[in-house]
């Protein structure tokens, strides 16, 4: 049962385009699970074309529609292009994203059973992350110097403020520190998007601070 | 031809404009295409002159794409779930974030329909729901303050973000958020959970 959503002014922004690319594919991973948020979706596009009906017209010059027609004519249309296979249990998006399987991905470790890798999307504000959170394990307490979203894409974990499920979406500010940890009986696998470099408030690891850039690419 | 636009009085209504776009998806029919594209091309137009300078400049490459996918995609179209108008404006939407991304080189392994799928997983049952919601939508608007409107078009149609619609109506953010939300009141368009 997914419990944390996007709230409206993010829906509005990801509905009217003005959403930076990698917090959308967080709330597409979001509204893939999640139904109401959907429908809630559906309602602010319907929105957006009720503003696009009200527009002033303005006039295309003439014999447009001719040159439309006729590329109609030479181009042949697209074949669908969303690919088929791979694995059915990871989202056809976070497929396209990694360009090749899980277990190759670039991993690096940060502390015990924590692994994460960046993956490049072309958002140069945002890095954008999967945390692979063994059973049981848990990423180092920080704090953050920007906004946070996260998404669950597997298993569950919990801080301080809550417990946090598959198709959960998770939004933290600069001020919020916390110690994210898997549950016991499976792993973890999320994905974390940031617009700042964390910072470690655990004593073992704040003196990687000072080294810790945004891998935004 | 000319391009002084006709005579509201040959304005199509919605029902005919879905009933239009159902005939190019099912009989590939160009005569229909043809009524759509003198509705919807100058509001693609304007959309794409509402948008980013670098968009603005290249609105007719931009007509012409929307309405080529229009051609292609017809037949997943479905009158029931969606109005012609609102499954036109994702499409433009899409393009046109599409075509941003490419004039700034912003070079990324994603395009606009792996963010905003066609399919939205929604029942038929709900589609249906959700298409009196959208009617509701629209009349409502028509009633909204104008300052309520500006703020929702420079959102939708200009493509800013609430900061950058308050820096330029010069307006606190505070007050931008505030418009926002007092017109998703009025909208019936706050979530409560």
């Amino acid at each position: 049962m997914i419990k944390h959503h996007p709230d409206n002014d993010i829906l509005t922004e990801h509905a009217a385009g003005t959403l930076a690319l990698a917090p959308s594919v967080c709330v597409t991973l979001h509204l893939d699970s999640c139904e109401q948020c959907r429908r809630q979706y559906r309602r602010l596009q319907d929105l957006g074309s009720a503003l696009f009906e009200q527009q002033p017209q303005e006039a295309v010059s003439a014999g447009l529609l001719d040159t439309v027609l006729a590329r109609i004519e030479e181009e042949p249309e697209p074949l669908s292009y969303r690919q088929a296979g791979g694995d059915p249990d990871c989202p056809p998006l976070v497929q396209r994203l990694m360009q090749r399987d899980f277990e190759h991905l670039d991993w690096r470790r940060i502390g015990a059973g924590v692994q994460t890798c960046n993956l490049r999307t072309g958002d140069r504000k945002h890095e954008f992350a999967l945390y692979h959170i063994r059973a049981g394990g848990s990423i180092p307490r920080h704090s953050h110097r920007g906004t946070e979203y996260t998404l669950v894409l597997e298993g569950s974990f919990s801080d301080e403020s809550g417990h946090y499920a598959a198709g959960d979406f998770i939004q933290r500010d600069a001020s919020h520190r916390h110690a994210p940890t898997a549950t016991r009986d499976r792993d973890c696998i999320c994905v974390g998007v940031l617009d700042a470099p964390v910072r470690f408030t655990d004593w073992r690891f704040r003196p990687l601070n000072p080294f810790l850039r945004l891998h935004a690419h | 031809m000319s391009n002084i636009p006709e005579a509201p009085a040959a304005a199509r209504s919605a029902e005919q404009l879905n009933a239009d776009l159902e005939k190019v998806g099912s009989a590939r029919d160009r005569e229909a295409f043809g009524r759509l594209f003198k509705h919807f091309a100058p509001l693609v137009k304007a959309f794409a002159r509402s948008g980013s300078p670098l968009a603005a400049s290249h609105a007719e490459e931009l007509v012409q794409e929307v309405m080529i996918k229009v051609w292609q995609k017809a037949d997943g179209y479905d009158a029931r779930k969606a109005s012609a108008s609102t499954w036109i404006y994702a499409i433009a939407r899409n393009c046109r974030t599409d075509m941003y991304r490419r004039l700034q080189k912003f070079d990324t392994p994603l395009s606009a329909e792996d963010i905003w799928p066609d399919n939205e997983g929604l029942e038929l049952f709900t589609s249906v729901q959700l298409q009196r919601d959208a009617t509701r939508i629209r009349e409502m608007l028509g009633q909204l303050p104008r300052d309520q409107v500006q703020v929702l078009a420079k959102v939708y149609l200009e493509g800013k973000s609430q900061a950058e619609a308050a820096e330029e109506l010069d307006l606190p953010l505070g007050t931008v958020k505030s418009r926002v939300r007092l017109a998703m009141a009025k909208l019936q368009l706050m979530v409560e959970r």
